[in-house]
């Protein structure tokens, strides 16, 4: 098995083929590459839209025989009524774990809400899933002040700091122990430093497909493996995820 | 079929961290790439304090290379008149290009302490590569600025604002100033298709990055979505026209 923990049902893919994950998938299968996180897209673009993204969303992976297992956001403005529907979707576990895109909805990490809503995900026993590597709000020392105010809310740093703040999160990994961090940015030389100073128990693997058309998995996974021997591709391709996920609970 | 001249526009074979390669090991790289030459730049130290030392390291590994390394060279514009005799000092030596890496040596690039640098790379007629990244102080819009503000130096871009920048490009390339070209080093090979929709694909310069990157890796992936055989003034003539060694 190999899990893709950091892609999108993106605006594209909805305009493009509805809720039929088929094409989605078709890139998937061109690198055996089983399973997929799936982020939403438009609803971290423009609040109004997440419920109906939300639904795609849980549409499309519904039809993917397994494959596609979805993330829910929330409204950050939006108080009781964010914390209602990542209630509605993690409740019943049909979303697997939560994502927030702080530049791209517009808020810091460190508010009220968001210490709310980090008790509330790990109530559920999902992961939070970030976008970071980028100020103003998604700096990945910023998540990890929330994961150590938060120390029984699993928190994912979605990007490892992205091209520019592969430092900060290697320095921030090894800080906070509920700290993941998911390698979809770094450079090759970036990716090599976080497999040699951070927990390599704590690392998954990501390529941002679905956010465009683009297939960004050739080239995202090429990379990995140029960095990774053999038993880290096994750790975190696939036995890291399935632990994050609780894949055999 | 012809046979493609590809130069990497890019490389950093330094003494530390992660940029350690040695001459021999980068000379081997482009030979498994089939990169014909390379620019190479000091490491982030020789940027950031050790600009001499570092110039003159990196002017002994081109010497030695019959032209197939051409040094670049690196000043600080904190150093004030130092740098400007260290940037001459580079040249003469054979450095051909300037490199300005704004995050690594603390300044904003808009900011006018680095205007008489600029002014005497132009002088000297020598392009300046410029860092995109952080950019909080080195942003493809601040760079725009800088390019406005120094129109008779020649600027290249580098990195294209990789990764959350480069939806800045759309605007810096529709500007389509006359002095700035767009280097490739850490740019998503996929997203080559959104930088040619909004213009300048006769500007841009492929680069590696390496060692940060894989050379034989990055130019594969390139290929693929930005093919070396439709795009030879990606692959080598945009920066041989910088360099003078080709007229236009």
């Amino acid at each position: 098995m190999i899990f893709d923990c950091h892609t999108h049902w993106g605006m594209c893919f909805v305009e493009r083929d509805g809720r039929d994950p088929s094409a989605w998938l078709a890139v998937m299968d061109r690198y055996n590459v089983t399973h997929a996180i799936v982020l939403p897209h438009a609803g971290l673009e423009h609040a109004g839209h997440i419920a109906d993204d939300h639904d795609d969303l849980a549409a499309v992976c519904a039809a993917s025989d397994g494959r596609m297992i979805p993330f829910v956001t929330a409204n950050p403005l939006d108080g009781d009524g964010g914390l209602a529907e990542i209630d509605r979707w993690l409740g019943d576990g049909e979303a697997r774990g939560v994502k927030f895109h702080p530049w791209l909805q517009g808020m810091s990490v460190c508010t009220p809400f968001m210490d709310e809503v980090c008790e509330r995900v790990a109530a559920h026993g999902a992961p939070i899933l970030f976008h970071d590597g980028t100020p103003p709000y998604s700096l990945p020392a910023q998540i990890g002040m929330l994961a150590r105010r938060h120390p029984r809310t699993t928190i994912v740093l979605g990007h490892t700091g992205l091209f520019e703040y592969w430092r900060e999160a290697i320095a921030v990994m090894n800080a906070r122990d509920n700290l993941w961090a998911c390698l979809c940015g770094p450079q090759l030389e970036g990716v090599r430093q976080v497999l040699a100073r951070c927990d390599r128990t704590r690392l998954l693997w990501g390529s941002d497909f679905g956010f465009t058309l683009f297939d960004a998995l050739g080239y995202q996974l090429d990379l990995f493996r140029q960095a990774a021997d053999d038993p880290t591709c096994q750790r975190i391709l696939e036995d890291n995820p399935r632990r994050l996920l609780r894949w055999d609970a | 079929m012809a046979e493609r001249r590809i130069i990497d526009g890019y490389t950093t074979p330094g003494t530390e961290r992660e940029t350690v390669m040695s001459v021999e090991a980068l000379l081997g790289a482009m030979d498994v790439a089939g990169v014909a030459r390379a620019v190479i730049a000091p490491d982030d130290r020789e940027l950031a304090v050790d600009n001499v030392a570092g110039n003159a390291r990196v002017a002994a590994m081109a010497s030695r290379t019959d032209g197939r390394l051409i040094a670049a060279c690196g000043a600080n514009p904190w150093f004030g008149d130092q740098s400007i005799e260290s940037l001459r000092e580079a040249r003469a030596s054979g450095a051909r290009m300037l490199v300005l890496a704004p995050a690594l040596q603390g300044f904003s690039v808009v900011d006018e302490l680095v205007d008489p640098l600029m002014r005497a790379a132009g002088e000297l007629s020598m392009p300046v590569y410029v860092h995109t990244g952080q950019h909080a102080v080195g942003s493809p819009a601040q760079v725009l600025l800088l390019a406005e503000r120094h129109a008779s130096t020649r600027i290249i871009l580098g990195h294209c604002g990789t990764t959350d920048y480069v939806a800045d490009m759309r605007f810096v390339l529709e500007a389509a100033l006359p002095n700035l070209w767009y280097e490739l080093s850490f740019v998503r090979p996929f997203a080559m298709s959104v930088l040619h929709e909004a213009g300048g694909s006769d500007r841009f310069i492929w680069g590696s990055g390496a060692p940060r990157n894989d050379m034989s890796m990055q130019l594969r992936h390139f290929d693929e979505h930005w093919p070396i055989d439709e795009h030879p003034v990606t692959y080598a003539e945009n920066l041989l026209r910088l360099l003078g060694e080709v007229a236009g």
